[in-house]
């Protein structure tokens, strides 16, 4: 074997470094908040948990574990069901597996192919009968992937013996290919072939740079179509003797593509959660109601307790395809009007749903004398880890409270990490959106023996609660946990550290 | 003895350079080649069908077991002559950083190292930006490019032995190599209209588009091949092959039941979608080579300066007057059946509508005569192109 001669050397080093310059090391996007869904409720007669996470790309594949707390089903099936497409359009339903290991355990996996509103059907049989559940999931698109060191260094390796390869076997069909058999190239024939080296290097590098631009292009694409919430403008200004808030749906897809007027959830076409910054000391749960049909701009009267300052917002909406969304802002609250009240309109009535916390993490006191207890061991929370987040209210004698229905859930828990990067909203039947269901339910993707998540919801008589939740990320969160008892909200406050 | 020889020898022995048979690496080559389209084919039509897919599929390992034919075959023929080969075999190999094959088996191996490349690219490609949202992606195209080497490294295989097989004789043996060559040459035509198949839907043929992306790709191989070949009627052979294999696909595939297994599924599938219909490359293949055959005897005239764009005319002109009115006819209910397939090439997730048996002219350029000179211009390129490839190839002797 000859070794390389030095005009060839320096074409294979202008080729890697070329080539390594085309490997562009995206960095990757930590996705923001808290996309898996929580569903807690029975399937027929199988009381089940349900942990849907959804891809962050698509079409991509969702993990579907479903944990059955009772009884021993014979099978499982998973089916995606998209909006438009409805049931008929389903395909037909997966298996999931047993998780071996871990007792009640299933998994399975689907194939999300489209953006959009989603619902995961969820079959068991077994013989205590046959019962389905039904998960809403909005799938969004959450980022793109940058590319391992590893895996950089082995593409752009075999890239390098490509193009070499190429480019040698371009020298090589003009050098002898075309030769009688046996007979050596001579002088002019190594010049030319040499001379067709350089040139092959040269188109292949700029085919090479035309590929590299068109990765960047997908790249860019992927991007652009990552996920992105509705914008919003949110102003509070004083009116009346009260404050007011605006919220303007300013975006120009609002109303074009792929976006259908809200829905209620809850009896509310959006509930709004103000968190006051920097200390997450106030929440407001409020619920701003539309001017108009176009649903553009809503409004909500501020709770007069609220104290003035900057506040994070959030607004969960629902759209009739069972889209649900979170709407993010900050907006400042001015102080109360002292004196003469502020002109112009005064703004819609409270709404009697309408729930404050003001104060930091305490001990569980609640209003009235009422005191809540987070019942958890001495584990330390740990992110991605599923779990259970159980709470215990009393009254003022310290009896058992008796709680009752607030805006149609035992409960409503909001979580949030300090940054605000992690924010969600919780009912014991987990994290999906009610409103959502039903909107699949009434696209006909219903059965008997379908559960809605609501079983212990009627003729209840307990003081406890629980929430099943996968914290997201490590970090320090707040919670709210609101719960209605003797006829009023209270709001229990608590903080937790989870640990990677 | 010749049958199991890797390589026929030459120089020593003259006949032997005519060889009685396929030698049986040419053989495997185009095996190799034929999976591989066989394989892409079908496996387009289960993403069109079924949607979802694994590693092992059927229409995949097609794919893989002609990458391995491929690799396995070359690189068999390069250990072989640079370590153990005679002196013979060796003279008619090309060198490869020290290691001695004839040229399309180090074609072939380059192509087999190209879709091994291609896999952890694609697979990175799928979790980054989403499964296969589009066909044309550059993973896709490395994989492509090393299926098209690998086609290209079988017909170039086979034209050496043709080459070196006693140059313009016409009788027997020859006739056998000439044929190969031709036929992986069909196999080659019909891997770039699979490539082109999201651009070729009977619903964009009267698109500007459609007959640009035609006339790059088409002019250059026909031409090519008429050049090269030692047998008559080349480019209609060529193309005849690209029909057989297209049509045999478009007929058989949708025999097989199937089911779609993705969500949503707006159009309910209950066999394998069909590929396409062929196009009617025959015709303006047939004219190539009128234009380009020696009024007697065999073999290719010496090309003029007007030659590439005398060739650009007929193609641009016959494949228009037999592709226009033909694509309306494949959108007209008449060719909704088993033969034409006219209703039969639609994925699952199409929403079904008027749409599929019209044409499509929202954001696609229209043909206007601009953009019939400009597909003219490209097909005079191509042409040009091809007939330096073709005659280059013509020489090819090892």
């Amino acid at each position: 074997m000859r070794a390389l001669i030095p005009w060839r050397l320096s074409v294979l080093a202008i080729l890697a470094i070329l080539w390594v310059l085309v490997l562009f090391p995206s960095s990757a996007h930590a996705h923001v908040g808290s996309p898996n869904v929580f569903f807690e409720g029975s399937a027929g007669p199988w009381p089940v948990r349900i942990i849907v996470r959804p891809p962050a790309v698509i079409p991509g594949l969702a993990e579907i574990a479903v944990r059955v707390k009772e009884g021993s089903p014979a099978r499982i099936q998973v089916q995606p069901v998209q909006w438009k497409a409805g049931l008929k359009g389903a395909p037909p339903p997966d298996e999931a597996r047993p998780v071996r290991g871990d007792q009640g355990l299933w998994s399975g996996q689907l194939w999300i192919m489209t953006a959009g509103s989603y619902s995961v059907r969820v079959k068991i049989d077994g013989p205590a009968g046959e019962g389905v559940a039904v998960v809403p999931v909005a799938a969004v698109r959450t980022r793109t992937l940058g590319m391992q060191r590893t895996m950089s260094l082995v593409l752009a390796g075999l890239g390098l013996l490509l193009v070499a390869g190429a480019v040698t076997l371009v020298g090589a069909a003009v050098r002898e290919s075309v030769l009688p058999p046996g007979e050596e190239p001579d002088l002019r024939r190594r010049r030319w072939a040499r001379a067709t080296v350089v040139g092959a290097a040269i188109l292949l590098t700029l085919a090479v740079l035309g590929g590299r631009k068109w990765w960047a292009s997908v790249d860019a694409e992927a991007r652009e179509n990552l996920y992105q919430p509705l914008h919003i403008a949110t102003a509070a200004r004083r009116a009346g003797d009260g404050r007011l808030l605006s919220l303007v749906i300013d975006d120009p897809r609002w109303h074009e593509g792929d976006h259908s007027p809200l829905t209620s959830d809850h009896g509310k076409l959006m509930h709004l959660f103000l968190l006051r910054e920097p200390a997450l000391d106030t929440l407001a749960h409020l619920h701003p109601v539309p001017e108009d049909e176009s649903q553009d701009r809503f409004e909500v009267s501020l709770p007069r307790p609220l104290p003035a300052g900057r506040y994070r917002l959030y607004a969960d909406i629902v759209e009739e395809t069972g889209f649900a969304e979170t709407l993010t802002s900050t907006v400042d609250v001015p102080s109360l009007t002292r004196g003469i009240p502020a002109e112009g309109p005064i703004g819609p009535r409270p709404d009697p749903d309408d729930s404050w916390r003001t104060g930091g993490a305490g001990d569980g006191a609640l209003e009235g004398g009422f005191a809540m207890t987070w019942e958890h061991d001495a584990q330390p929370l740990r992110a991605n880890r599923e779990t259970e987040l159980r709470f215990a209210v009393r009254d003022a004698s310290g009896q058992p409270a008796a709680l009752e229905p607030y805006m149609g859930m035992l409960s409503h828990a909001v979580i949030s990490r300090d940054d605000g990067k992690v924010f969600v909203h919780l009912h014991p039947v987990g994290s999906f959106s009610m409103a959502a269901q039903e909107a699949f339910e009434r696209e006909g993707d219903n059965m008997p023996g379908m559960d809605h998540g609501m079983s212990g919801m009627s003729g209840i008589t307990t003081n406890e609660i629980s929430f099943p939740y996968e914290f997201p990320q490590p970090g320090h969160y707040r919670l709210w946990v609101q719960v209605k008892s003797a006829g009023a909200v209270r709001t229990g406050v608590f903080d937790a550290d989870v640990r990677p | 003895m010749e049958s199991i020889t890797p390589f026929p020898k030459t120089a020593t022995h003259p006949r032997a350079a005519r060889a009685t048979t396929l030698p049986w690496t040419v053989a495997t080559m185009l095996l190799g080649s034929t999976s591989i389209i066989v394989g892409l084919i079908w496996d387009i039509s289960w993403h069109m069908t079924i949607g979802r897919d694994t590693f092992w599929t059927p229409a995949h390992m097609a794919v893989y077991l002609g990458g391995v034919l491929a690799g396995l075959s070359g690189g068999w023929l390069a250990l072989h002559t640079t370590f153990a080969g005679t002196a013979d075999e060796r003279a008619v190999t090309v060198r490869f950083w020290g290691f001695r094959a004839p040229l399309g088996a180090w074609v072939a191996i380059w192509g087999a190292l190209a879709m091994l490349t291609s896999a952890p690219f694609d697979d990175w490609w799928h979790s980054a930006y989403g499964l296969d949202v589009k066909i044309i992606s550059p993973p896709h195209m490395v994989l492509a490019a090393g299926m098209i080497a690998i086609q290209i490294g079988a017909m170039l295989l086979v034209l050496a032995l043709q080459n070196r097989a006693a140059a313009g004789e016409t009788g027997g043996e020859s006739r056998v190599l000439g044929t190969a060559f031709l036929y992986a040459a069909g196999v080659v035509l019909l891997m770039l209209a699979s490539v082109l198949m999201e651009d070729s839907y009977p619903n964009a043929q009267h698109g500007a588009h459609f007959y640009r992306a035609s006339c790059l790709v088409y002019p250059v191989l026909l031409a090519a091949v008429a050049r090269a070949s030692r047998l008559r009627w080349a480019a209609t052979k060529t193309a005849l092959f690209y029909t057989v294999l297209s049509l045999a696909m478009v007929w058989i595939l949708p025999l097989f039941p199937a089911q779609p297994k993705l969500a949503p599924i707006n159009l309910p599938l209950d066999h394998m979608a069909a590929p396409l219909f062929p196009l009617l490359l025959i015709v303006p293949a047939c004219t190539i080579d009128l234009i380009l055959q020696r009024r007697s005897g065999t073999g290719a005239r010496r090309a003029r300066w007007w030659t590439a764009p005398l060739l650009a005319t007929a193609f641009l002109a016959l494949f228009l007057a037999v592709q226009w009115p033909f694509s309306k006819f494949l959108l007209s209910p008449a060719a909704q059946n088993a033969v034409f397939a006219g209703d039969r090439h639609w994925d699952y997730s199409r929403v079904p509508g008027d749409w599929m048996t019209q044409y499509w002219h929202k954001n696609r350029p229209p043909m206007t005569p601009r953009a019939a000179g400009a597909a003219w211009l490209i097909a005079a390129v191509s042409a040009q192109v091809g007939l330096g490839l073709g005659a280059w190839m013509a020489r090819v002797q090892r």
